[in-house]
């Protein structure tokens, strides 16, 4: 009998124990969102996530997001600028389909590209979305939040043209708003008032984060991006940043190699130890997986000898170890164990690893914002003459030893300034396009080299695999 | 109330008063003693039966039929006579003044009393009514393999067993009946004497602690494990204490292994020159110089430098008839046939039964073992690709090659880059050809193997507790506490010589650790009512799991002194972390049996599972089963059938589910995997439906910064996998049960596939886990043994067992067709596709091998291939693109099979197993490294001006070309061994010796074309890109001779 007893003990026993809470074991080495995102501490440090997705993975795995890192393809070797090591029409790996205009919506660059912005636009709208959790102050985190989302829209809006607005953190089931693509214009406006409130937030405390500074230059280039062009807001934003007075040229090599220099706006950094970033080994012969990219064009280093001044010899090299032929490497950017020599052939130090590197990707620097403010004055003319104008132009071309008085800026004078300053910084395409010159430029091109640009390859294809996905949904971008 | 003395003395007279008078009453009807005579005979062929055993019950009186089946007997009448033989159904007769008694045995139907392990009970096997295979260990502790899963192979149909890994200790692939998961793993349950353990326990148990396997195949039987049944269940039954005196067993064993090597790879200089000279009429220059640094041998001979193993193992088994216990010591070495790989294993075992009265008994289980494995540090193509001129070691002679600028001395390690200096036209210059003599710049592939070190210590422990409680007659109650705790230690490392550069010199260290705890009520009920039989459980099943993992890495050693994170000088904060997860069920479990009249079966089975692996509203699942059987042979109609003695039917309907998830994380068991695991992957695995956040870094202005993001994109409304098997099954015996045998036949449809599914980037992420998609697996299987001879002297058995299957992808969703590969350096590719097995190899279809006289260089490195291969325009359209490519083939067999045959003749007895497998390939990506495909790419001037282009060359590695046939028919099993006699062991007060010996693979043919070393290896990959081989460790044969004694 006084087993029994224990027995329907222990049966009440194990139907007690029944309770949901045993099911529900709380992950004690993570944290989850359910219980974070409440102090403005919790917030910033999703913030630093969202700069984490800017900067990628820093290895080759084609299904992490590389971010900035893969941005060289899709916009450097489109614009005539640079192309593989050895560039071929009928080249249809994922990085030869650039430089010949062949651009296949299966293009892993081109969609690891739309991910990776699309992954920074949803950690920015995590941070967006929780901020009503937060009792204190958070506008200055709000402004960091929304100067991140813009700068990821604004890359993707020139890329792709329309696209799915997403201005909040979507989930699966939401399928409408992740493939619907609007209007570009509704795109910008988003941009504009984003950047609107991340200047009116922030301060200069940062290079590698955002700045006021930076939303102010960002700003200007959206202006000027704009179909109708903002320009005199333009010129305000440009004329902001340099009545500030924390930014100014420095020596055209320190620009690269000193990191955080004065005429740092806005980068992305890199550290080679913990955080290292591939397109400096990339930009190398076979020392990144592929064998040679991004190499400058012939054209590019005509204009460099030309018109570069001292930029010509700090903007590129002939490829020390690849002897059949004469090719050009970017030498903005070397990896560790480069010491940018030119022995032949060229050995690296085994050590430090030269597939490591730590050199930031600037994205907003004090020449840029010079350039655009001549741009801004020019408002859509063919040429100016307005001293503040020549100013600013003077004072970018003084510093590549060019000292020659300017008297009047043409736009294509502007667009070639803006091309041997800003070689291998993935902005010619974007000058191209703004400037009005794409077409005419990349047709030229493309006939001299045997590629096939037409009107169409402005934009990229949407990736296929968003297409695929949606459903009959998406639409794809024409030519593709 | 407290028995007193006196109350405790009036017992013992009680009980010596009616032992007394029992005597008496004996004595009075005794009556005189007479010889009874007669002869025992097979009740089938009537042939006289020698040896059978009778005794007189209740007496130690007996004797044994002679040569002829004849005996005599002193009886009186009264007697009850026991006749009894091996084999046959065991009689009793009353004597009742006869002279004469001849007994006819019937041949003993196994199956109708063989019992069978079905999961929380037992049942008659006469009774079942799902596909359960049984192995009895008589004879596989012969096998001279260092865990149990390896005796394994062949003993059962629907089992594929496969050698994926040749290292020592490393444990083999274990499917049933096909891969029907793409997240989970595919490792069927083990189950050890009711105690849920991991698959990892296979490599510490001790075959002769084990008394038998069951394998629950269909998911009918597996059901009653529900959510773990779904990859199958291997259950084993560990021996128990023996009433009586204690008997004391000795096993053991000793052998030698060899490698199998393979011929392709095995080429020398010496064979490449004399192939060159046929083919060529002269030696390249390269040739000529590697003929000349004094060695010549494939570095398979290095590597592969054979083992030993040995095992010992010693077992006490005794009791009375309350207690009951065994206790058992073993150990063994094994050897492996790599270089420096060694896998020794310690294990101690103590099981006690203990009856506290007629309705309480209570049993305790202890198992602990230590496990070292010391692996092989390299994979295997990095390093048996090195050029076969290569030494080891510099000496005298080699250095007069070297450049002394290299700065080397006698007994350095050498290089194929350091071998620069020759001068073959004799101009006094050294010929700059042949400063790049070598296909590889690495470290001396032996340095590399052999400076670095790997080690995995294990200790293991599982156990349980139980109480039994016979409430009434047929109703018991069960409650069991089991355990089981995994410690493993694995280090990795890394000296200073082990890479060309010293400061590659690292080390890691990580610390596993695994508690799972399983907390059992069952109520049992069983009961013959006339001609009905009923078995009834019911029971409640709560079970923990807490993992603990952390991993540290040092770098900066100086030397190799210190080896341990002590010696580093500083640790790498990126590699150094730790973090613990935790898994929890509930499960309630019912199950009804039923037979009647032994004819009519009938077994329910409904069993609700609920697990933290999902959101609350999707915790619990629901796993049913149904089957039926009928025996036939049991009808009027059969009964006294001369031909039918066993026909069954049987067919059964079961679901069983899964919760384990795998995106990525990695089993650090594997070779060549690291041994770090990801805590990303696991969490995501371990709590799938919360939202979690990740630790990342940003460096802000220089300074690295630390924040959060989230990890995954949570799925709260993430369900059960489930499974879903239709098996009908028939099990024959003929002519007495001579021939028995059973033919299944299954389809197993597994949907609500736990699946890493791609989403929309819009959302943050590129794929999110979701219940999606759906395979099929189905085949059929057949067993068949037959006793074709059947006498005293000598008896011959055979046993043929076969399995098909098709793997099927049916739905894959949005990933229906989805490409992707492994190595992005060398990007072959699989495809999912819908209507294919899960995983096909995918490519271009070779069209022509580039002709000898376009390639640059053919003889440059020897054995050396051509990287590039002429490839099919398959659409026709004249240019190479996605078009061109197809499926290539399917790494899953489609017939697997073994044939074994077993003798006795005296006290000889012999067994031969041989076992195949067909319709399997590989990509075997080993060829790729062997035969220097990648230094040898490039076409000469020749081919241009012949017009002979680029043009549809593509690298080998993207095409069929090395797509292989992994069919293979192997000599599995070889033993002879011999018993001494009794009369000669009895004097020595020895109940048992039996010495043998034992051939594992001594044959192992493998399909035309395939070039590698083991037709079973396979890298660890997800199965969505299954049936990679790189290099992979050989398969071994294995002679060994060994001992077993009992007293």
């Amino acid at each position: 009998m006084k087993y029994r007893t224990y027995i329907a003990i222990l049966l009440i026993g194990v139907l007690v124990t029944s309770c949901s809470d045993f099911l529900e074991p709380e992950p004690s080495s993570a944290l989850t969102s359910n219980n974070y995102y409440t102090t403005s501490a919790e917030l910033e440090s999703a913030l630093i996530g969202a700069y984490d997705a800017i900067q990628g993975v820093g290895d080759f795995d084609k299904d992490e997001n590389h971010g900035v890192q893969y941005e060289f393809y899709i916009t450097e070797m489109r614009s005539g600028n640079t192309a593989t090591k050895i560039a071929d029409p009928d080249d249809f790996s994922d990085a030869g389909q650039f430089e010949s205009f062949n651009v296949l919506p299966i293009n892993g660059l081109v969609g690891n590209y739309y991910d990776s912005y699309y992954e920074v636009i949803y950690r920015a709208n995590v941070v967006l979305d929780n901020l009503g959790n937060v009792s204190d102050d958070t506008s200055s985190i709000e402004a960091e939040a929304k100067f991140i989302r813009a700068y990821a829209y604004f890359n993707l809006v020139r890329l792709f043209g329309d696209l799915p607005y997403v201005d909040h953190v979507l989930s699966p089931l939401e399928k409408e708003a992740q493939f619907t693509r609007v209007d570009t214009s509704i795109i910008y406006d988003l941009i504009v008032s984003d950047l609107i409130t991340a200047e009116a937030g922030l301060d200069n405390t940062y290079k590698t984060r955002a700045s006021k500074a930076a939303a102010q230059g960002l700003l200007a280039k959206v202006y000027l991006t704009l179909e109708n062009p903002e320009y005199a807001k333009a010129q305000i934003m440009c004329e902001k940043i340099i009545n500030d007075g924390s930014f100014g040229l420095v020596d055209f090599n320190d620009v690269f190699y000193q990191e955080l220099n004065q005429e740092i706006i806005f980068a992305v950094g890199f550290n080679s130890l913990n955080d290292s970033q591939t397109f400096s080994s990339q930009f190398m012969n076979s020392v990144g997986p592929s064998s040679g990219v991004n190499y400058a064009t012939y054209d590019l280093v005509d204009d460099l000898n030309e018109f570069g001044g001292i930029r010509a010899q700090y903007s590129f090299r002939q490829d020390p170890n690849h002897l059949t032929s004469v090719r050009y490497q970017c030498a903005k950017y070397f990896p560790d164990g480069d010491d940018g020599g030119t022995t032949n052939p060229h050995t690296f130090d085994i050590s430090p690893n030269p597939r490591l590197a730590g050199n930031d990707w600037i994205v907003l620097r004090y020449a840029d914002v010079l350039l655009m403010h001549v741009e801004a004055i020019m408002a859509g003319a063919n040429e100016t003459n307005v001293g503040a104008a020549l100013t600013s132009f003077q004072q970018v071309r003084d510093r590549a030893g060019l000292t020659d008085a300017v008297t009047e800026i043409s736009l294509d004078d502007l667009l070639l300034e803006r091309r041997v300053e800003l070689a291998f910084e993935n902005h010619r395409l974007f000058d191209l396009i703004r400037l009005g010159r794409a077409e005419s430029t990349l047709s030229a091109y493309s006939v001299a080299n045997g590629f096939g640009f037409t009107a169409s390859d402005l934009l990229l294809p949407i990736p296929q695999n968003e297409v695929n996905l949606s459903d009959g949904l998406m639409t794809q971008n024409p030519g593709y | 109330m407290q028995p007193t003395k006196l109350n405790l003395m009036m017992n013992l007279k009680i009980k010596l008063a009616t032992i007394f008078t029992l005597f008496c009453v004996i004595a009075i009807f005794a009556q005189e003693k007479y010889v009874l005579s007669g002869t025992v005979m097979s009740a089938v062929d009537k042939m006289p039966i020698p040896g059978a055993n009778i005794i007189i019950l209740k007496t130690t009186r007996g004797t044994s039929t002679d040569f002829d089946g004849n005996y005599q007997l002193d009886v009186v009448k009264g007697d009850v006579l026991q006749f009894s033989y091996i084999g046959y159904v065991t009689q009793t007769i009353i004597v009742d003044s006869q002279k004469t008694v001849n007994i006819s045995l019937v041949e003993s139907d196994n199956s109708l009393s063989e019992v069978v392990v079905i999961g929380y009970g037992t049942q008659k096997k006469s009774h079942t009514t799902g596909a359960i295979s049984k192995v009895v260990n008589d004879d596989l502790g012969q096998i001279a393999v260092s865990r149990v899963d390896d005796a394994l192979v062949g003993q059962v149909s629907g089992v594929n067993i496969q050698a994926t890994d040749g290292e020592a200790g490393a444990a083999p692939t274990i499917t049933i009946r096909g891969v029907g998961s793409m997240a989970g793993d595919s490792t069927p349950l083990i189950v050890v004497d009711g105690v849920i353990v991991d698959s990892d326990f296979l490599g510490s148990l001790n075959m002769n602690d084990v008394e038998s396997f069951e394998i629950l195949k269909d998911a009918a039987s597996a059901s009653i494990y529900g959510s773990k049944g779904s990859n199958g269940i291997i259950m084993i039954t560990m021996k128990s204490g023996i009433e009586g005196k204690t008997r004391i067993s000795y096993n053991t064993y000793t052998g030698f292994k060899e490698a199998r090597k393979s011929d392709a790879y095995g080429y020398t200089t010496k064979e490449w020159a004399e192939q060159q000279m046929e083919e060529n009429g002269e030696l390249s220059i390269y040739t000529q110089a590697q003929l000349q640094t004094g060695t010549d041998r494939s570095w398979q001979d290095v590597f592969f430098d054979g083992g030993a193993i040995t095992s010992h193992s010693l077992s006490f088994r005794g009791g009375n008839k309350s207690t009951k216990y065994t206790a058992s010591l073993n150990y063994s070495n094994d050897e492996g046939v790599l270089l420096n790989d060694n896998y020794s294993k310690y294990g101690a075992r103590l099981k006690v039964d203990n009856k506290i009265n007629d309705k309480f008994s209570i049993g305790v289980n202890f198992t602990p073992s230590y496990t070292v494995r010391d692996r092989f540090a390299e994979s295997i193509h990095n390093v048996a690709r090195h050029q076969p001129w290569l030494p080891i070691y510099h000496d005298e002679y080699t250095l007069q090659m070297v450049d002394p600028s290299f700065g080397l001395q006698v007994g350095d390690y050498a290089r194929q880059d350091h071998f620069t200096i020759f001068d073959f036209n004799g101009d006094g210059v050294f010929d700059e050809e042949l400063q790049n003599l070598g296909n590889s710049t690495n470290q001396n592939p032996y340095a590399r193997a052999s400076e670095r070190s790997r080690m995995d210590k294990k200790f293991k422990l599982f156990g349980s507790v139980n109480g039994k409680y016979k409430i009434t007659d047929g109703l018991n109650f069960t409650t069991t506490i089991s355990g089981s705790i995994q410690d493993t230690k694995r280090t990795d490392y890394l000296g200073t010589l082990a890479r060309r550069i010293s400061t590659e010199a690292y080390m890691v260290e990580t610390n596993q650790k695994e508690q799972y705890y399983i907390f059992d009520n069952f109520l049992n009920y069983n009961k013959v009512f006339g001609k009905h039989e009923i078995g009834v459980t019911l029971g409640n099943s709560i079970e923990t799991r807490d993992y603990f993992f952390s991993t540290i890495k040092g770098i900066g050693f100086e030397n190799d002194v210190v080896q341990q994170i002590s010696g580093a000088t500083s640790i790498i904060a990126d590699e150094t972390f730790g973090f613990e997860w935790q898994k929890r069920g509930i499960s309630y479990i019912s199950r009804l049996t039923y037979a009647y009249d032994d004819k009519y079966l009938m077994s329910l089975s409904l069993r609700r599972d609920g697990s933290s692996i999902f959101g609350s509203d999707y915790k619990y699942g629901n796993f049913s089963a149904a089957s039926l059987g009928w025996n036939i042979h049991k009808e009027k109609f059969l009964e006294d059938s001369d031909f039918v003695s066993l026909l069954k039917l049987r067919a059964s309907y079961g679901v069983t589910g899964n919760d384990r998830l795998n995106t990525g994380s990695v089993n650090p068991d594997a070779q060549g995997s690291t041994s770090v695991l990801s805590s990303d992957n696991v969490l995501q695995d371990y709590y799938p439906h919360l939202s979690l956040l990740d630790l990342t870094t940003y460096v802000v202005d220089g300074t690295i910064t630390t924040g959060y993001s989230p990890l995954n994109l949570a799925n709260p409304e993430l369900k059960w996998e489930r499974l879903i098997e239709i098996n009908p099954g028939i099990d024959f015996g003929f002519l007495n049960n001579k021939i028995t045998g059973s033919i299944d036949w299954y389809q197993r449809t597994s949907d609500q596939l736990l699946l890493n599914n791609p989403v929309s980037a819009t959302t943050g992420f590129n794929s999110a886990l979701v219940n999606l998609g759906e395979v099929k697996n189905q085949g059929f299987e057949f067993e068949i043994r037959t006793r074709n001879i059947n006498k005293e002297k000598f008896s011959w058995q055979s046993t043929l067992i076969a399995t098909t299957n098709e793997n099927t992808l049916v739905n894959f969703a949005d990933s229906n067709g989805q490409i992707t590969s492994i190595d992005p350096s060398r990007p072959a590719e699989w495809i999912n596709q819908e209507g294919q097995p899960i995983s096909s190899f995918y490519g271009y279809v070779v069209e022509s091998e580039v002709p000898v006289e376009y390639r640059d260089r053919p003889y440059r490195h020897v054995g050396a291939e051509f990287g590039w291969v002429k490839v099919k325009d398959l659409n026709g359209d004249g240019v190479l693109d996605a078009d061109d490519k197809t499926i290539l083939g399917n790494p899953y067999p489609e017939l697997i099979w073994s044939f074994s045959n077993d003798f006795k003749i005296g006290n000889l007895d012999f067994s031969v197993m041989f076992q195949g497998s067909h319709g399997a390939e590989v990509r075997n990506i080993g060829d790729h490294y062997l035969f220097s495909h990648n230094n040898n790419r490039t076409l000469n001037d020749a081919a241009a001006e012949a017009g002979y282009g680029n043009e549809f060359l593509v690298d080998k590695y993207l095409t069929n070309s090395i797509i292989q046939d992994a069919s293979y028919i192997a000599l599995r099993n070889v033993n002879i061994g011999y018993s001494f006699p009794e009369d000669l062991t009895s004097k020595l007060k020895i109940s048992k010796l039996r010495i043998y010996a034992s051939g594992q693979n001594l044959m192992y043919k493998t399909a035309d074309g395939y070039t590698g070393w083991n037709p079973e290896a396979l890298d660890k990959t997800s199965p969505t890109q299954y049936g990679y081989q790189r290099g992979g460790s050989p398969i071994y044969r294995t002679i060994s001779l060994g001992l077993d004694l009992d007293f």
